[in-house]
């Protein structure tokens, strides 16, 4: 594999490379899922590849092969090279590189139970019980429950002499029951929507999250949601449980804070950044309570990793600091346009993709407050829990997002259920709403593995970390007449 | 016979080798003996092999600018009523070995399938001419040259562009043990652009087969063109305006009908907006939705990923809901045949329909613009999702172009606006219908709506965005 690397970076060098990273990237995943009993899905998959990335007369060129021998990877360093002079004809100033220190490393997810050492037949039969379980809720026509494994292992090399080989393991699992009245439709999730939780974890975290221990509750609560009464529409108080807060965080926070989006680079695809560069430092973005950071080293985070791709180590570092605008992701390219050096966020989906600056896990710093005490000390509003929709506009300003379940508020105790929960607001008005945030006892580290960006459009895995907050005057019940 | 993996590099491709990335002989050699490594009652093999190059700019230059050749080998065994899959990206034998294992391990240990379909028996598919050589054979130079002429426009416009033109050049086949062997080569190229001032923004997104049919300089212009009209955007108050969605802005729409409930699956689980609907009036009258992977704008492919040929089907006639597309498991669970519209495993939300035709009608754009005294001219919507399932409420943005209509012209650009709507609803309220009808390819996995530009009364705007 080395020589492969070896052969990548000579010929980039060759062929008038300035800087060259080769990636050899083999990664194998495997998806289950069950429904109503039955295996609807069990597919494994794997796939090993090289991708060259150079820089040529100050532009980018980048070349990919699922062929990864040390002829193709010469191939690919030539016709790199070969892209990147055809982009410098169109480059109104050449590409500057932060410094970096090469390093000579190993790194690997911390795991207890490897995923992809349990058997199949053990996995398939805690689906099968958790679904049949759920089964038992009449109204519940589809109990469906699913896993999901990754391993990506990621070898690394630059001409400035890096060295870098990872072994990042994922993992993910979690139950959906979709129950169907007349003319009406409500999922439950456990423990959160889209597929559930998932981790830089093995299999402990499965084992965790005893899925059939959770699976008539959840088939339940799809029922009832049924003859629940709708959110009532208003401006109230909303106190959104801490996954809810997770993708808020993803959304209003975690995009507009990508450096990239901010200088322009992904505003034909998702958009640029209400965040630009002249408020840095200065915006009030939050309330006092609202402190945000990229942290890639979040134990069990989905965004956690020793080095990114392009060889910077794994950190922390400030995105909100007591409300305060304070920091962007980085990359080696973008972060000196701005007079920084990269905090370490480029990551490639794989090694058919260049690395973009992506979430790593972008977490809200636990407060002072019980969630208990919080529900007692609201006199009106809305409990909100685990996402149903989520959508926002391209500077991320302007949002709309609905959850799974509601709860009414009323005297500081929790109320009726209430279904198609949806609230709506302007991202920084928003957070300078936000006067309680809970403790690290409600916090939690919540995966989003379907993260979207780029042109070729790339999925990455990102965390972010919350706990349950408050939000005061927040428009709720935005709806269509039906 | 021992596979031949891709001949062709990645670096030849670029020199502008205008054929697919892998012959049918080529893909027939690898598929026959993967199959033939499994020892199963049945096995059913896809190979899906591509070459994609993309040119992106921002800010007024090129700043990233990629080629990726890949391929995928994906084998479904079947072992009585058990199946396995399994999939590689590598075509060597030692690999084809390990995935024939693999996928009979995963099968062994699956419980018992009662839905289980056999794999589609050899039929003739209709030919389907998908491949243009111009676009195979696209080089990063003509790229570039293309993007520049664009680049160079905004500049000297004092504008500052972002965007991308990509070239697809990809085979697919399908091949089982009953003796089916079908494989189609296509291409595929899009260019998109975006322009902005300093507080506005105009977008153009077109896609065809031929990358020369694009007409990139032209389509720059466009977008320039937008910018400048929407400059200082001012705000509406939400409310119910009289809206003009352009073609785009259609097409995202009527794509949330297809994973809503046009699939047999989600009919069949109760999912489906036309569960227990079926002769039953959804929409409006003037709605007629159809599958058809035979028209030349819908980039469709004559077969689907179990080999079975693809048929046309009408799914909303006259605004009366006619029928769902099936796979062969569906096709099997309901006693009818497959319509050919299997998913590429592991196909979770089941069969789907991917060339989707919406109807059109007989007035021009502008005649639609001229038609309204007071309303709002659409661009494209932007992050839409599902807000309630069974009645199609959507909610999402405007983006890159929003105006305002006042007795039939644009008089100014408008600050960005979210709505919350029924999809249904606004196709029954419609009541101006574009002649000329626009593609949409939602990814480059060929999911495409064609879409005419619609008139809609009573459009539900419930928020303002500040810019």
């Amino acid at each position: 594999m080395d020589e492969i690397l070896d052969r990548a970076l000579n010929a980039a060098q060759l062929a008038g490379a300035s800087y060259a990273d080769a990636r050899l990237v083999e990664s194998r995943s495997q998806f289950l899922e069950v429904k109503n009993r039955q295996v609807s899905a069990l597919q494994e998959s794997g796939t090993l590849g090289l991708g060259v990335r150079v820089l040529v007369d100050g532009a980018w060129g980048f070349a990919a092969s699922a062929d990864p021998s040390a002829a193709e990877a010469e191939r690919c360093a030539a016709l790199a090279a070969r892209i990147a002079r055809a982009s410098a004809k169109f480059r109104l100033a050449p590409v500057t590189l932060s410094p970096l220190a090469p390093v000579v490393a190993r790194w690997e997810t911390p795991i207890e139970v490897d995923p992809f050492t349990v058997p199949l037949a053990d996995k398939i039969a805690l689906l099968v019980e958790a679904t049949g379980l759920m089964e038992r809720e009449a109204a519940v026509k589809v109990a469906q429950g699913n896993m999901q494994f990754w391993e990506d292992v990621k070898r690394f090399a630059s001409t400035e002499g890096a060295r870098i080989e990872q072994r990042i393991v994922n993992s993910g699992a979690g139950l959906t029951a979709t129950a169907v009245g007349e003319d009406d439709l409500q999922v439950r999730s456990y423990p959160n929507s889209f597929g559930g939780q998932y981790e830089s974890s093995g299999y402990e975290l499965v084992r965790r999250l005893d899925l059939p221990g959770h699976a008539a509750e959840t088939a339940a609560m799809a029922v009832a949601l049924l003859t629940a009464p709708v959110c009532p529409a208003g401006v109230t108080t909303i106190l959104l449980d801490g996954s809810q807060v997770s993708l808020q965080l993803h959304e209003s926070c975690g995009h507009p804070t990508e450096l990239d989006r901010a200088l322009g680079h992904e505003a034909n695809y998702a958009g640029t950044s209400f965040l630009t560069t002249d408020q840095l430092g200065r915006l009030r973005y939050g309330s006092d309570l609202v402190n945000i950071v990229t942290d890639a080293t979040t134990p069990r985070g989905l965004g956690s990793f020793g080095f990114d791709d392009e060889g910077v180590p794994a950190q922390r570092a400030d995105l909100v600091r007591k409300g305060r605008f304070s920091g962007y992701l980085t990359s080696r390219e973008t972060a000196p346009m701005v007079g920084l050096a990269s905090n370490g966020t480029m990551r490639a989906e794989s090694w058919a993709h260049i690395p973009l600056v992506r979430m790593t896990n972008v977490n809200l710093e636990p407060g002072t407050w019980k969630l208990a005490d919080l529900i007692a000390d609201t006199a009106d509003g809305i409990h909100m829990i685990t996402n149903r929709s989520w959508s926002i506009d391209d500077k991320r300003y302007n949002f709309q997002f609905g959850t799974e379940v509601g709860y009414e508020i009323k005297n500081g105790k929790r109320g009726r259920l209430l279904k198609n929960c949806t609230y709506t607001g302007i991202t920084p008005e928003f957070w300078n709403r936000c006067d309680a945030v809970c403790d690290a006892s409600d916090w939690e580290i919540w995966g989003t593995p379907n993260c979207g960006k780029g042109q070729p459009s790339q999925t990455m895995r990102t965390a972010q970390g919350a706990s349950s907050v408050r939000f005061r005057d927040v428009q709720v019940g935005v709806g269509a007449r039906s | 016979m021992s596979a031949r993996p891709v001949h062709r590099t990645p670096l030849e491709a670029a020199r502008g080798l205008e054929s697919p990335p892998l012959s049918a002989e080529e893909a027939q050699g690898v598929l026959r003996e993967s199959l033939g490594m499994a020892e199963a009652d049945h096995a059913e093999a896809i190979l899906e092999a591509q070459d994609h190059s993309l040119t992106r700019f921002a800010n007024n230059e090129i700043h990233q600018n990629v080629t990726a050749r890949d391929h995928a080998l994906t084998l479904r065994v079947i072992v009585g009523r058990r199946a396995g899959v399994a999939t590689t990206h590598r075509l060597d034998s030692s690999a084809l070995r390990q995935l024939a294992d693999r996928a009979l391990a995963i099968a062994r240990l699956s419980p018992e399938d009662p839905d289980l379909p056999e794999p589609a028996p050899s039929v003739a598919v209709p030919p389907l001419e998908a491949f243009e050589p111009e676009t195979a054979g696209s080089t990063p130079e003509s790229r570039a040259e293309a993007v520049g002429s664009v680049l160079h426009a905004a500049r000297k416009a004092g504008l500052n562009t972002a965007g991308a033109l990509s070239t697809t050049s990809s085979l697919l086949a399908v091949a089982n043990r009953r003796g089916l062997f079908v494989s189609q080569p296509e291409t595929y190229s899009n260019f998109t652009c975006t322009v902005r001032s300093q507080n506005s923004s105009g977008w153009v997104d077109r896609h065809r087969r031929d990358v020369r049919a694009l007409e990139v300089a032209s389509l720059g212009r466009t977008a320039i063109e937008k910018a400048e009209r929407s400059r200082d955007p001012q705000p509406v108050e939400p409310g119910r305006y009289t809206v003009i969605l352009e073609p785009a802005a259609v097409a995202e729409l009527v794509a949330f009908l297809a994973s809503l409930g046009l699939g047999a699956q989600a009919e069949l689980e109760g999912r489906s907006f036309m569960a227990g609907r079926m002769g039953q009036s959804i929409t409006g009258e003037r709605v007629t939705l159809t599958d058809d992977p035979f028209d030349p704008r819908a980039f469709g492919r004559p077969f689907d990923y179990e080999g079975t040929p693809r048929r046309r089907v009408v799914l909303v006639e006259r605004g009366i809901a006619r029928a769902v597309v099936h796979d062969r498991r569906t096709a099997k669970k309901t006693g009818v045949e497959s319509t050919g519209h299997a998913c590429a495993p592991p196909a979770t939300e089941g069969p789907l329909p991917y060339s989707l035709v919406l109807s059109g009608g007989d007035k021009s754009l502008e005649e639609l613009i001229a038609s309204t005294e007071r309303g709002i001219l659409v661009t494209r919507f932007w992050y839409c999702r599902v807000v309630d399932p069974k009645k199609t409420v959507v909610t999402g943005m405007t983006r890159d172009g929003t105006f305002l209509i006042e007795r039939g012209k644009l008089v100014r650009g408008l600050r960005n606006l979210r709505f919350n709507e029924s999809v249904l609803e606004v196709l029954r309220r419609a009541d101006g219908w574009g002649r000329e009808l626009e593609p949409t390819v939602f990814d480059y996995a060929w999911n495409c709506v064609v879409a005419p530009a619609l008139r809609v009364p009573e459009f539900q705007f419930t928020g303002v965005s500040p810019f």
